[in-house]
């Protein structure tokens, strides 16, 4: 069972120029939503999305700068919550950036979604326990 | 009490249902056995078994005069797809992302 996300995007930019539309508030939100972002370890910031009524997660996501190396790593937590609140998750966003040729290769991982992670950790038990109680019942 | 309107999230939100997923991930055990573990009474557990149950998280065979539980795809297909949907998420916005500067490079 897959329990992180990992993602490679590929750039003809530099990474300093890609660097800017990850951490320039006003190029965020072009691509990702609004944001209060500011690139110092230990900002707190949030990203606002309008939710749609029928959607599941809440329309604010609660962030803070965990790690940031100029035009090479941005790492920030990403903590939301359903819509109706009784949910939360707790979960990491990293950013990397390679240099490639005169590009950048974008390198994206979202996980470490604790609360989640115990069970996803163990939902692989659960085929093999079931074979067995299947075995068990046929003796 | 409510049991059917809770989402898988709701469901695992609780540390002894998560105790329980945890115990059934091991092997498949009665109600009985799985109540010997919590310092609760009987028929909390039997909510919790519910709960579990009304999810898809666990099924229940009756085994002689013993009720089995054992664990159930279903409701951690429902946690799969929060995980597919922050990857849809991600590949949507990045994939504007990629568009605005190449737009950008043209100009």
């Amino acid at each position: 069972m897959q329990k992180e996300i990992k993602q490679t995007w590929q750039f003809r930019q530099s990474p300093e120029e890609v660097w800017e539309y990850l951490t320039n508030p006003e190029l965020i939100e072009l691509w990702l939503m609004k944001t209060n972002f500011k690139p110092i370890k230990g900002h707190k910031f949030q990203f606002t999305f309008t939710a749609k009524p029928e959607a599941k997660y809440h329309g604010v996501v609660d962030c803070e700068v965990l790690e940031i190396t100029p035009f090479s790593k941005l790492s920030y937590s990403w903590n939301g919550s359903t819509l109706d609140k009784s949910r939360n998750y707790n979960s990491v966003v990293e950013w990397t950036l390679l240099p490639k040729g005169n590009g950048t290769e974008l390198q994206l991982s979202h996980d470490g979604f604790t609360v989640l992670e115990d069970i996803l950790t163990h939902s692989n038990g659960w085929n093999s326990c079931l074979t067995k109680m299947e075995n068990l019942i046929n003796q | 009490m409510r049991t059917q309107s809770l989402d898988a999230f709701q469901i695992i939100a609780d540390p002894s249902r998560r105790q329980m997923l945890m115990m059934l991930s091991k092997d498949s055990m009665t109600i009985n056995s799985i109540a010997e573990n919590f310092d609760m009474s009987r028929p909390a557990v039997s909510k919790h078994i519910k709960i579990l149950y009304n999810g898809g998280f666990i099924t229940i065979k009756d085994i002689g005069r013993e009720r089995h539980c054992l664990l159930k795809q279903d409701g951690f297909n429902e946690l799969q797809g929060f995980i597919d949907y922050f990857d849809k998420f991600w590949t949507n916005k990045l994939s504007k992302l990629q568009s605005i500067l190449n737009n950008k490079s043209k100009q």
